[in-house]
């Protein structure tokens, strides 16, 4: 559980949980929408996969991400994105790009 | 030879506990014989289930799939029956003065069950090679219903632990039946819809 909470406290990986309650995307899809190095995508994509939010699946070349959350994850992800539990996010992201070794770039402003 | 996980003497140890509260129902309420010879067969079911498992060849991955899910069938059933057996005795045995507590809990546990059953049906994801359909759509459907039951079930529970008996009765009729109808809308809705590439 402390992996799921982990997950759903960065913003840049709600977004993700959000673009994935649409329809499964592939990493490049889901890439396109932030303004963030793919290495650090991928970070945040493993973290999502380690707290058994996401399944990624190999279709050919590409590796498409589908969502795998309970109704109980989807009631929590919803509370995160209503109170907003930032205050480690900018430290984990931080730390995902430190460990695939890329510079932070400020998120894009989405509609 | 390695020791059996403690896990794999929960299934038996519940069916011997289930068997012991219906023989002293049964020696209590004779009345009601019908009723727990019923429960006895269940139970005789539930231990040739456990006996086949356990008999299986040993090709390792499918008996695992098999025998787990058996096992954790056997113990759902288990503790529903044990809670409702139990309170059942303890009415009889003049502990508790609520004659409607057995159906109360079971019934609350009945609705537990569900919720828990809904809150998993969007985790339950098919390989996307093996769907016939718009991926997207079953992502949406499998959501949709595990929302619909997970509510229908905590509704359920409630009712049960909190409203009069008429009137749980009445809400469990009206809630689980939609839930069925709009879940098999649903698939109804999926299969005519028409595949599309990711």
């Amino acid at each position: 559980m402390n992996s799921v909470f982990k997950a759903l406290s960065d913003p840049t990986r709600r977004r993700v949980l959000q673009l994935l309650r649409k329809r499964p995307m592939s990493a490049g899809e889901l890439s396109d929408h932030f303004a963030v190095s793919k290495p650090t995508m991928s970070a945040h994509f493993s973290v999502l996969q380690n707290a058994g939010l996401i399944e990624a699946e190999k279709n050919g070349r590409t590796i498409v991400y589908r969502l795998k959350m309970s109704v109980l994850e989807e009631t929590l992800l919803a509370f995160a994105q209503t109170v907003g539990w930032d205050m480690k996010a900018q430290g984990g992201a931080r730390r995902a790009a430190l460990k695939s070794g890329t510079r932070l770039r400020p998120l894009k402003q989405e509609g | 030879m390695a020791a059996k996980p403690i896990r794999n003497y929960i299934p038996p140890a519940l069916i011997a506990l289930n068997t012991l509260l219906v023989a002293e129902n049964w020696y209590l309420r004779p009345q009601s014989a019908g009723a727990w010879f019923v429960v006895l067969l269940l139970l005789i079911g539930m231990t040739l289930a456990l006996v086949l498992v356990s008999r299986e060849p040993k090709e390792e991955a499918a008996r695992r799939d098999t025998g787990g899910s058996v096992r954790s069938g056997i113990v759902t059933a288990g503790l529903i029956l044990v809670i409702s057996l139990g309170a059942k005795l303890a009415v009889a045995l003049g502990a508790v003065h609520y004659g409607d507590i057995a159906l109360r809990a079971t019934m609350a546990i009945v609705g537990a069950f569900l919720a828990v059953t809904g809150n998993a049906i969007p985790k339950t994801l098919t390989p996307l090679a093996a769907l016939h359909c718009d991926p997207a759509k079953v992502q949406a459907v499998q959501r949709l219903a595990g929302w619909i039951w997970a509510l229908a079930g905590l509704a359920v529970a409630i009712a049960w632990l909190t409203l009069p008996i008429n009137l749980a009765e009445a809400m469990s009729f009206l809630l689980l039946p939609s839930a069925i109808l709009v879940t098999v809308g649903q698939a109804v809705w999926l299969r005519r819809a028409k595949p599309s590439a990711l």
